[in-house]
């Protein structure tokens, strides 16, 4: 069989492309080729070089050695505009539309036809509504971006490339934020631009989504290439064995309580908080706690009322036999052993220009002060330690936290309440944006803090890695605890839970039936 | 203290990093080299120290100033603090001894950095606004309360601190050098001084990690306020009167010494050794300007360009993003 593509021009002719970061070697000689007409897959586990290959490409960062060769245009590297005129269009994770400006004036941006030196708003229209027709985007030209649908805003980016006919298109997770609707109609999107020749690099944790609409499959690992194949020869679980390079999967032992649940280490009665409502809570020692809820169902501010970050307006809790009053502060909750990993590891979890051991120790440095300038010795040996039982890799220790990828970002923050006397550990989508292979060192690292007699609150949106890695499940919609469902509970009934909830109550009624 | 935990990969790495780190002292060595050659004089022990203590007014509130600044604040309402400190001191010290009137001066600052301290944290103000204000009342109140009329206080210990000398180092200078050992020490080793890089570089993550931020921004301010109050103290010593009109611009001259001296206006980097090093430089130049005969005018046009200049350089890579737009390469960002 001749396939075509095999013959068609290379769009992106990557040779042996390296870059390092102070410490850490990102990518290692990186060849890929992608032609026209292909859609390519690249996938592999966070910190195994996809954002660096792809912030180099498109000249977001500069690279060390090798070339980028982009639709027969060499690239200097770090010159991102370079990237663009030669026919790159890179769609990020993070949108970069203007949500103040129109649907049509986002695609035209900073470069807009114009008539006697003024914007010709009839092109820019009429071009705006041809685009959007070959890729199905029925939005009115005149709609504000910022009133579109994640979806459509990202359809809006791939508009933007076809009218200033740039052929290489790259997108960075674009499944992250779509329900499985709106990704058949961006594959079907992507379908119709390789029909018309244009090259597609597809990166993306979300391997079914990978194999549905990817010609070839290439595998990074510890920055470099593993396996480059055509899709038809990978299967899912081939996928995962060659990103995660023999590491073996441990889902078996992650879900089953070892230790039967113990004392009550945090009872909560009558927690009332702005969009709160949590009546009565025991947490054994020993549990993990599921919070499962769709978005705005505030699963984050449950938590972050029980970690002492919102102003609540009423409660009592009893911390191991003794009632006290409700934590004023984070400082306090940290005080009575009660501590949030937040959602966003970025604004609300790390300094980022400070190093991964600093961060760890960040909110205590009473094991740093007063014996010489701050560093990794002084930090000392509990913060080691902590990294340790992450399996947070010693050597990046010193690495500024801005630096690392979003698994090891995520170390950090459950490294720091490890390093800390902390016995109700609550954790805000301690999942979210990160691959297999580190959700895995998460649920282990859950189990083992819940085995040595502390207890876990966490939450996530996927319900069914909830039900799977908790002993018990809350359910929750409208800021409250609308039910408890017990252990293997399936997805369904949870989304049931909710529906009937929704369907009997009130959304904005704040009185009611107790909950739990 | 940024700098301490970073990686050491390569030599040429470390010593790009030591360049970024340290290119404000070499600006500091290379500029008393270019003075002291066109002016010998300049590096003569008397005008040393002479400079010393001229600067210790701006110096020591170079230190809350940092604090502050590193916190992610800033401070205007220093000058009318200094002026307010300066005025209580020369007005109570005329019937009191020193000692008394240096307490209520210095404790005068410390409650308007408190009161700072307060507005910006629980009451959510943003500094540059809060301390404006407070600027603007301090002020009002010191010129209502005295008619700006002059404290002369002609009483030899009340002057000592500001005009007698140890083996020929005036007091003020010997004082300035201790504060800031006292307040770099603090700073780089102290849990607190930690929690203010914490606080600068992301203050919704250190109150999650159970720092109580409200306090460690407060007391910046609280030390912004302290540290104006001795200064004040210091020039009413020194000139044995104090009015209400002092230090009018000072402020200005405060915060040049800070953002010279390398600490970011962003917060979460900086230290006190760079402000000694800002006040070094903006010391030097402005010495060696006098020493050369350069009119006071062009001295300020040449401060606002070193301003200028140093936030471009030492802040965020400016010289590197200008390199690269003169190679027509376009900004990476």
């Amino acid at each position: 069989m001749t396939d075509p593509r095999a013959v068609a021009p290379l769009a992106l002719e990557v040779t042996r492309l390296s870059k390092s970061y102070p410490g850490v070697n990102a990518l290692r000689g990186v060849s890929l080729q992608v032609r026209s007409g292909e859609v390519h897959g690249l996938v592999g586990e966070n910190g195994a070089g996809k954002s660096t290959l792809l912030k180099s490409i498109a000249g977001a960062v500069p690279f060390d050695s090798g070339s980028v060769r982009v639709l027969g245009t060499d690239l200097v590297g770090g010159n991102p505009r370079q990237a663009a005129e030669a026919g790159l269009a890179m769609i990020y994770q993070e949108l970069t539309i203007v949500p103040e400006l129109s649907a049509s004036d986002n695609v035209h941006l900073g470069d807009p036809p114009r008539r006697f030196g003024v914007v010709d708003r009839r092109r820019v229209d009429a071009q705006f509504r041809e685009a959007a027709a070959r890729i199905g985007l029925q939005v009115s030209p005149r709609a504000k971006a910022g009133s579109l649908s994640t979806a459509n805003q990202q359809l809006l980016e791939i508009v933007r490339a076809m009218v200033s006919e740039r052929r290489l298109v790259i997108m960075d997770e674009p499944t992250a934020s779509l329900g499985p609707e709106d990704i058949g109609r961006l594959h079907a999107v992507i379908r119709g631009l390789r029909e018309t020749g244009h090259a597609v690099v597809y990166v993306s944790h979300d391997l079914d989504a990978v194999l549905d609409i990817c010609d070839a499959v290439t595998v990074l690992r510890e920055g470099e290439v593993v396996e480059s194949r055509p899709a038809v020869e990978w299967t899912k679980p081939a996928l995962i064995r060659s990103m995660l390079g023999g590491v073996e999967l441990d889902s078996a032992g992650a879900g089953e309580s070892t230790t039967t649940a113990g004392d009550a280490v945090l009872s909560v009665r009558g927690l009332r908080a702005p969009g709160v409502r949590l009546d009565e809570l025991d947490v054994a020692a020993g549990q993990i706690i599921g919070v499962a809820g769709l978005v705005g169902s505030g699963r984050s501010r449950l938590l972050r009322a029980l970690a002492g970050a919102l102003l609540i307006d009423e409660g009592r809790c009893e911390i191991r036999g003794e009632a006290r009053t409700w934590p004023r502060s984070p400082a306090a909750a940290w005080r009575l052993g009660i501590a949030m990993a937040p959602e966003d590891r970025k604004l609300q979890g790390l300094v980022l220009d400070q190093s991964a051991a600093w961060n760890i120790a960040l909110g205590d440095f009473s094991g740093a002060a007063g014996r010489g300038p701050v560093t990794l010795d002084r930090l000392g040996a509990g913060v080691r330690a902590a990294a340790e039982a992450m399996a947070f890799s010693a050597s990046r220790l010193v690495v500024a936290a801005g630096t690392l990828s979003g698994g090891n970002q995520q170390k950090l923050m459950l490294a720091r309440l490890m390093n800390r006397s902390v016995s109700v550990l609550l954790l805000d989508e301690p999942t979210r944006g990160i691959d297999i292979g580190a959700k895995a060192h998460v649920f282990t690292a859950m189990r083992e803090i819940a085995d040595s007699g502390r207890a876990v609150i966490w939450s996530s949106s996927e319900i069914e890695e909830v039900i799977e890695h908790s002993d018990r499940v809350l359910v929750v919609a409208g800021g409250r605890v609308i039910d408890e469902l017990p252990p293997r509970s399936s997805p369904h009934d949870v989304l049931t839970r909710i529906f009937d909830h929704q369907r009997t109550h009130d959304v904005h009624s704040t009185d009611g039936e107790p909950a739990l | 203290m940024t700098t301490a935990l970073d990686a050491r990969p390569s030599r040429f790495v470390r010593l790009a990093q030591a360049s970024r780190s340290y290119g404000v002292v070499i600006a500091l060595v290379v500029l008393v080299i270019a003075i002291s050659v066109a002016q010998p004089s300049f590096l003569s022990f008397p005008n040393q120290m002479n400079i010393l203590s001229q600067w210790a007014p701006v110096a020591i509130m170079g230190i809350g100033m940092t604090y502050v600044v590193i916190t992610g604040g800033f401070d205007l309402s220093v000058g009318a603090t200094y002026a307010l400190a300066a005025v209580v001191a020369a007005a109570i010290g005329q019937s009191q001894p020193p000692v008394v009137a240096f307490s209520a001066a210095i404790a005068a600052g410390l409650v308007v950095g408190v009161v700072n301290g307060f507005i910006v944290t629980a009451l959510r103000v943003n500094p540059f606004i809060a301390t404006l204000g407070t600027s603007l009342v301090v002020g009002g109140i010191t010129l209502a309360i005295t008619g700006n009329k002059a404290f002369i206080v002609a009483f030899e210990p009340f002057t000592a601190l500001g005009r007698d000398r140890l083996a020929g180092v005036p007091y003020s200078g010997i004082l300035v050098i201790v504060l800031f050992v006292i307040a770099g020490l603090v700073l780089a080793y102290t849990s607190w001084g930690q929690s203010v890089y914490a606080v600068g570089g992301n203050l919704e993550a250190s109150r999650l990690a159970g720092i109580r931020t409200s306090g460690v921004v407060g007391s910046a301010y609280a030390i912004a306020g302290l540290t104006a109050g001795v200064a004040g103290v210091v020039t009413a010593s020194q000139l044995s009167s104090a009015q209400a009109s002092l230090g009018a611009t000072l402020v200005f001259d405060v915060l040049t010494v800070v953002i010279v001296g390398g600490t970011a206006l962003s917060g979460g980097r900086g230290a006190i050794w760079r402000t000694a090093v800002g006040v070094g430089i903006l010391a030097t130049l402005q010495n060696g300007f006098n020493l050369l005969d350069i009119d006071a005018y062009y001295q300020d046009v040449i401060k606002g360009v070193i301003i200028i200049a140093a936030l471009a350089t030492l802040d965020r890579g400016g010289a590197r993003h200008l390199r690269r737009l003169l190679a027509g390469r376009g900004p990476s960002h």
